[in-house]
């Protein structure tokens, strides 16, 4: 059986308990996930007309080249600064982060992309600044990519 | 650019479909390539994101901030940090939905390191475990959570640090 229909049992499994505890909030519930749904499903439509682009142009080598196995330190670099500017939401990080794989990118560029492109976001520092602070949101932003770098790369190692 | 995000389903879906267009006047072929990527990917996902995004849905009703911010109270002392670097992992949403969360944590007195582990550990992503699982193993998904909470710890010491240098235990307002 499909993981993903598991998944969707589970799912629907959550939900009638949750029906059966209490409607009105179910009903918000699906409110949400409708909400999800609709903002989720253009960006990931997006992010794979971006995959299917890589596919059409851009050749396994080049991608291994750059951010493959033997690229090393350099390439857990560029894919964290790739995740730092990308303006993907979290869930589309994973289908790219695969997708990268199977052409070539070794898992420790893909781990540091999947850290900055979910935890630093150059499209949310304005609200960072603003919410948090300045300081708090360099010192978070630059701490977060430096450590990225060597979970990265202890992933490489393990995995690779 | 929040409103890149928030409301404009139409002009990503637009832009979508706009450059595959374009890409097929110019090369059939490519073109092609691309709707069949986008094709393939999109079923190969469908029910998973489905799932997912009822998991959130769910959780969001079932546990609101409110809820979240008291039982994080400020997140000091051991117990405190250990839950600000596990709890937010089970979270969905996107850094702008949970900023305006963590002002209020900060408001409520929690210090500069405790925000910081929340919004790392909020990267750990759990609700999204099937994507990430489905698309690179689940060897390589176990081990990025477990990381995940290790790199809360030392962003939680991190920044309480930083905080602390430059005078400003509880502050580091501006």
């Amino acid at each position: 059986m499909r993981a993903g229909l598991i998944y969707l049992l589970i799912a629907f499994g959550l939900l009638s308990v949750s029906y059966l505890k209490d409607k009105q909030k179910t009903k918000e519930a699906l409110k949400a996930t409708f909400k999800i749904l609709y903002t989720i499903m253009p960006v990931l439509i997006f992010v794979f007309v971006l995959m299917g682009l890589i596919q059409a142009y851009v050749s396994r080598e080049t991608i291994a080249a750059i951010l493959g196995k033997q690229t090393g330190v350099m390439g857990i670099l560029y894919a964290e600064l790739i995740g730092s500017v990308a303006l993907f939401l979290p869930p589309a990080v994973f289908p790219f982060g695969g997708y990268l794989h199977d052409n070539g990118a070794a898992y420790g560029p893909i781990a540091g992309f999947i850290f900055t492109a979910i935890l630093i976001g150059v499209t949310t520092l304005p609200l960072e600044f603003k919410l948090l602070g300045k300081r708090f949101t360099i010192a978070r932003n630059i701490f977060t990519f430096v450590i990225a770098f060597f979970l990265a790369l202890f992933m490489e190692v393990i995995l690779g | 650019m929040k409103s890149l995000f928030k409301n404009d389903a139409l002009q990503f879906l637009s832009f979508s479909v706009g450059i595959t267009l374009l890409i097929y006047a110019v090369e059939a072929a490519k073109g092609l390539i691309v709707v069949r990527t986008v094709y393939l990917t999109f079923f190969d996902v469908l029910d998973i994101i489905v799932a997912v995004s009822i998991f959130i849905g769910l959780f969001q009703v079932w546990v609101k901030p409110a809820t979240i911010v008291k039982w994080l109270g400020k997140g000091s002392g051991l117990k405190g940090f250990i839950l600000v670097c596990t709890f937010p992992i089970l979270m969905g949403g996107s850094l702008f939905t949970i900023f305006p969360l963590l002002k209020t944590l900060r408001e409520k007195g929690a210090r500069v390191g405790a925000v910081a582990s929340f919004i790392t550990a909020w990267g750990g992503k759990a609700p999204l475990l099937p994507l990430e699982t489905r698309f690179l193993g689940w060897p390589f998904a176990l081990l990025r959570l477990c990381l995940v909470v290790l790199f809360a710890f030392l962003m939680g010491i991190l920044m309480d640090w930083v905080g602390e240098k430059s005078g400003e235990t509880n502050g580091m307002r501006k």
